[in-house]
């Protein structure tokens, strides 16, 4: 194996590894609302998105280049500079899961490329048009609209229902999330296991082990698949928590509107070609569907931390990414010895951590 | 505004918030529809009122079949973006 075969497999490594922390740092968003009105046990509820993420994943095969070709110049996406981005984007997701905070996923990984391009070929590798209209615009449009859209379906739903007894309607829209959520695991499988598999064709092009405009190899789609949906089953109880709790204290009406509306933008937006990001359309929903029964109901303190996680994620991210890109080229720009040092890195912390909650015992699943 | 249009395109944004709007609020409105047909439907059986309880009941059947065809529709934008 000589050195770029050595960079391309720690570059495929490290994007399933990315997969993977997009799976459980997602969870929330597909499983929070059903466990927090007890629509679904915890751990079915897990169980159940990680079937559909891993089936999303199949559904739609059209692999855009990877989500950073529209926001950094095509010419310094090397594997050097996907590594670092990714690394980025694993260390803001891994950060804002230990503490609880939904925050896009997406963004964090073009944060981290955006932060790795710029160290490798100055700012005239990036392109702020696409920036601006990849994520800071739909990071201000999601969660007005979800919150908007949350809030007049709740007003409507108690309207409809209002004086109806509980015990059905809570049983109905219970089975409603069920549903809703479903949806909303296949859209996450199809959207995100994307992401993954478009890095890793691009690396595998770069490296002349593909043709270009190659679609991703059998594996490769199967590898994504397996790593997101890996990811979901784990669980990111945490940001599960904040979601289905600490925003709002649900009822079942508010936890439909909120994942049934969002599932809707979702795929509004994926219809009309201007995606938004899962994360904010959710928590956008929840906080939505909070203050349309009362503004007071939502913690509006907790959703400060949440909007300052989004504010945060874009340069949090690139921030790592340039820092990553910085270390790995003192070692040389082809050289596996900085990415491997990284890995081995990451590699040590995961087995630490891991350790260490065997000793302290698994957290309880909430719910 | 101009600025905006140079980077987003804005047609697409508006139609996407329009979308969203009319899609959000109408499948909770269609199941919450479903579910009050469901709910009126057994207090009418209950108190043998048959006409009533037939018209709940296509009430909660229609809703309930409006609701999975939305949702057969996201299947669809799914897979065919």
């Amino acid at each position: 194996m000589n050195e770029a075969d050595l960079i391309l497999a720690i570059v495929i490594f490290t994007a399933l590894a990315f997969d993977f922390t997009n799976g459980f740092h997602d969870t929330a968003n597909v499983v929070a609302t059903s466990i927090s009105t007890r629509a679904m046990a915890p751990r079915l509820a897990v169980g159940f998105a990680a079937v559909l993420n891993f089936a999303g994943a199949f559904l739609s095969l059209e692999v855009a280049a990877t989500v950073a070709d529209e926001v950094v110049e095509a010419g310094v996406i090397t594997p050097t500079v996907v590594f670092a981005g990714l690394i980025g984007a694993i260390c803001w997701n891994l950060t804002t899961w230990y503490y609880g905070l939904p925050s896009s996923s997406s963004h964090a990984l073009i944060g981290g490329v955006v932060g790795s391009a710029f160290a490798f070929a100055g700012a005239g590798a990036v392109l702020g048009d696409g920036i601006l209209g990849k994520v800071l615009i739909p990071a201000i449009v999601a969660p007005v609209v979800a919150f908007m859209v949350g809030g007049i379906a709740i007003v409507v739903c108690y309207r409809v229902l209002g004086r109806q007894r509980p015990g059905p309607v809570t049983r109905g829209f219970k089975l409603g999330q069920v549903v809703t959520g479903g949806l909303l695991a296949l859209a996450h499988g199809t959207n995100d296991a994307q992401k993954t598999m478009g890095i890793i064709t691009l690396a595998l092009i770069a490296n002349k082990s593909l043709e270009a405009g190659s679609d991703p190899p059998t594996w490769v789609i199967v590898s994504a698949a397996a790593a997101i949906a890996l990811g979901t089953y784990s669980g990111g109880w945490r940001i599960i928590k904040t979601m289905g709790t600490r925003i709002i204290k649900m009822d079942t009406a508010q936890g439909f509107s909120a994942q049934g509306a969002g599932s809707a933008v979702i795929l509004a937006s994926t219809h009309f070609g201007f995606p938004l990001s899962t994360t904010q359309v959710i928590s956008g929903g929840v906080m939505g569907a909070g203050a349309g029964k009362r503004l007071s109901a939502v913690r509006w303190g907790v959703a400060g931390n949440i909007v300052t996680a989004w504010l945060l994620t874009f340069p949090a991210a690139a921030a790592v990414g340039a820092l990553t890109f910085g270390f790995v080229s003192l070692f040389g720009d082809e050289s596996a010895v900085g990415p491997l040092i990284i890995t081995a890195a990451g590699l040590g912390l995961v087995v630490y951590a891991f350790g260490r909650r065997l000793r302290q015992g698994a957290p309880v699943p909430a719910g | 505004m101009s600025l905006l249009a140079t980077v987003v395109d804005t047609k697409e944004l508006l139609q996407t918030v329009a979308a969203a709007l009319v899609a959000g609020v109408g499948i909770t409105l269609i199941f919450s529809f479903a579910l009050l047909g469901a709910a009126r439907f057994g207090d009418a059986s209950r108190e043998g009122r048959p006409v009533a309880a037939a018209a709940f009941g296509a009430l909660a059947i229609v809703g309930v079949i409006a609701f999975l065809g939305a949702i057969a529709v996201g299947i669809v934008v799914m897979t065919t973006k």
